[in-house]
């Protein structure tokens, strides 16, 4: 298990990283979520050793993470990086390599892997002849070939289109059915939400939101509530409860946002009662939701696993 | 260690498969072929050999010196006439063997005269007839030359003390090695060093350096790295060394054959064994050649490491190239004052010794002492090269935008 407790990091006067507690389990995907500068590549930096964290500790099952424990570990930069002019097969064959892989395993594994990814048929060209897209598969191979006991995955879906970031996450989903803990970022919100059992929503360096999502969503504060048609009546129920808003979207109903507290039950007898109604929605709030409120107010704080 | 073998195998294939290397490597022996060879090629062109001749004169004067003139394969007489023609022309000379002069010989007042006719004047002009001087002694005494011959040579045995060298010739000609190799050791730190820059700003840029440094420690990486371009350095050398030796020992023959004087022609002769090279200054370079090579391309490499772009090289590798530049005219200084105080001290001085060392050690007997503090000195600053240049290569390599300042190196450095 990767425990993280209370690291902090710091670049002369800019503190990067100032609190960042979390705990990932084998067979565990867990999401880090931030805008940009939030602190997460320095947090998942610090787990692979690139930086030294300058308070708190990391370690995988118990154990400090050193040289040896990090190799073991896979990791996908944010920023993809190959060499440009060395062949497909080989360059995920030398990733491989560099974790430990005998020179046979590494080349049977990248054959399996490349098919897997259907990319077999791009072995022997050079990287940089691939799409981007293609490159991220490269690159994704080269950080798993080694079944590593922990994958940190940055910014995985970045560059992908729909086909290949949902055969990225059903590798996610494989891998971690077989025991591999992730700890990857994304701001691609719903396929961090459909890979992560866990989440962790930083900015500037400390956690503002932690937990599961059913957790996160437990812990905010409101609900929305989507009606139609609009009338005065209906709009009267909404008020007595307590709801703020409406909101129009773009169908034309109204969205109604209302304490996490009520009894939705009662008010779906009242909202009927006051008028004709179409449609009566509760919609349980996304992760993007919880992320908004987090970064926004800092409403889903404390939430704790 | 496998960490190493697997950076150094990759790094090694990589670039040994690469046509930058297989095209300097091709373009060096090239220039060293032409180096070498050149000058036989412009000296044909030039047809300024002197070795050629059509001697004329009375018969007997005329056989006579012309046993004299053969004897030391200074001359090729062509042909022997009673007289030349008048004027004497270079369809004459051509018809004559292709010959470079042709010499009147006649005795004047009972000595020896010479009317020499010759295509290239310059060449004739420095030419030393000195194997004629018995005939000339023998016109002016009546003393038979073959009397003669053994009186004009004295019999000598020079010994050297506390030198490397038996006699002069093979001082010169271990200098002119010496010289020869530390120019290549020059240059191959040079070419070498700058390889390994690009290399690793190529992997900055590229951002493969993230993953890299993500998996295996900084130094290991920069080690396979340094040892693939070190083994690369080598066989390149070798195949220089090898281009220069084959050309070298025909080459020079040809070079001293188309002197005129006796003497050059018998220095030709031992000039051309390349057993005068002494195979402990072979070792003793590629020894000196790895512990210089060590130490540059460690701070070449925390060098690249700094710079974001590959444009921006140059900013970072003309400060490193100074001490370089600085080693070479050291050694250049070393080789013609071994034994001075500045010379010693300069052996054991970082990034400056292995120039130097090996410039003394070439042309000197160097003592024991010496040679084992210089070595123990540069090898302790390789490791020392080795560990900063890690600490530097693993923040540089993640530092984007503005380079640190010199005072940030320095606190990386201590930490």
């Amino acid at each position: 298990m990767l425990v993280v407790d209370h690291i902090q990091r710091s670049f002369g006067s800019l503190a990067a990283v100032s609190d960042v507690s979390f705990t990932c389990g084998r067979g565990d995907v867990f999401g880090l979520l931030g805008p940009n500068g939030a602190g997460k590549t320095t947090t998942m930096r610090m787990i692979l050793g690139i930086y030294e964290p300058d308070a708190g500790s990391i370690t995988w099952d118990g154990r400090p993470i050193g040289l040896k424990i990090r190799r073991t570990f896979g990791y996908l930069p944010e920023e993809r990086g190959l060499y440009g002019k060395m062949k497909v097969g080989e360059q995920i064959a030398y990733f491989g390599r560099l974790h430990g892989l005998r020179d046979d395993v590494a080349r049977r594994r990248t054959v399996e892997w490349l098919k897997r990814l259907e990319i077999e048929h791009l072995a022997g060209r050079a990287c940089s002849e691939l799409s981007k897209g293609n490159q991220q598969k490269v690159q994704l191979a080269g950080a798993l070939l080694h079944e590593p006991p922990l994958l940190v995955l940055d910014e995985p879906f970045s560059g992908l289109d729909p086909v290949n970031a949902e055969m990225t996450l059903e590798c996610i989903r494989m891998l971690a059915a077989r025991g591999t803990a992730f700890v990857l970022s994304s701001h691609q919100m719903w396929q961090i939400e459909h890979a992560c059992r866990e989440f962790c929503i930083i900015d500037c360096g400390r956690v503002r939101a932690r937990g599961s999502l059913a957790e996160l969503r437990r812990a905010l504060p409101t609900r929305t509530v989507r009606v139609s048609p609009d009338s005065s009546p209906v709009r009267a129920v909404f008020t007595a409860h307590g709801a703020t808003g409406p909101t129009v979207d773009a169908e034309g109903e109204l969205a109604y946002e209302l304490p996490a507290g009520t009894d939705f039950g009662v008010l779906l007898r009242e909202v009927v009662a006051a008028g004709p109604v179409d449609a009566f929605e509760r919609q349980e709030p996304s992760l993007s939701d919880i992320y908004v409120h987090a970064l926004g107010n800092g409403v889903a704080r404390g939430v704790r696993l | 260690m496998n960490e190493i073998v697997t950076v150094f195998s990759a790094e090694f294939m990589r670039r040994l498969r690469s046509r930058i290397y297989v095209g300097a490597t091709l373009a060096g022996a090239f220039f060293i072929a032409l180096i070498i060879e050149a000058p036989i090629i412009f000296g044909h062109l030039a047809d300024t050999s002197t070795d050629g001749i059509v001697l004329a004169g009375p018969a007997p004067l005329r056989a006579r010196a012309a046993t004299l003139l053969q004897r030391r394969k200074a001359f090729r007489v062509t042909s022997q006439l009673d007289a030349l023609p008048k004027p004497v022309t270079a369809a004459f000379l051509d018809r004559h063997g292709k010959a470079a002069a042709a010499i009147a010989i006649s005795e004047q007042h009972r000595r020896l005269h010479l009317d020499v006719y010759a295509r290239d004047l310059a060449a004739f002009d420095e030419v030393d007839f000195r194997s004629l001087v018995p005939l000339n002694i023998e016109l002016a005494t009546g003393i038979q030359a073959r009397a003669l011959m053994p009186a004009l040579r004295i019999d000598r045995t020079v010994r050297g003390i506390d030198h490397k060298f038996v006699d002069t010739r093979s001082a010169a000609f271990a200098h002119a090695v010496a010289s020869g190799l530390i120019f290549v050791l020059y240059v191959a730190i040079i070419f070498t060093s700058q390889s390994i820059m690009a290399s690793v700003a190529e992997e900055k840029t590229s951002r493969i350096a993230e993953i890299l440094i993500a998996t295996i420690s900084p130094v290991n990486l920069l080690t396979g790295k340094v040892l693939a371009a070190a083994l690369l350095a080598i066989i390149q050398i070798a195949v220089w060394v090898a281009t220069a030796a084959l050309l070298f020992s025909s080459a020079i023959g040809s070079i001293f054959e188309g002197s005129s004087s006796g003497l050059a022609a018998a220095d030709a002769a031992q000039a051309s064994r390349l057993d005068l090279v002494d195979p402990r200054i072979l070792i003793a370079f590629t020894f000196f050649f790895i512990l210089g090579y060590l130490q540059y391309a460690t701070v070449f490499a925390a060098a690249a490491s700094l710079v974001s772009r590959v444009e921006d090289l140059a900013s970072v590798s003309t400060p490193v190239m100074l001490p370089v530049i600085g080693a070479l005219f050291a050694a250049i200084y070393a080789l013609s004052a071994p034994e001075t105080p500045l010379s010693i001290t300069l052996s054991f001085v970082p990034f400056v010794g292995p120039f130097v060392m090996f410039a003394r050690y070439a042309v000197e007997n160097v003592p024991a002492w010496e040679l084992g503090l210089a070595v123990a000195v540069n090898t302790l600053t390789v490791a020392a090269a080795f560990v900063g240049a890690g600490k530097v290569y693993q923040v540089g390599m993640l530092l984007y935008g503005k380079p640190p300042s010199f005072k940030q190196i320095v606190a990386t450095l201590r930490a």
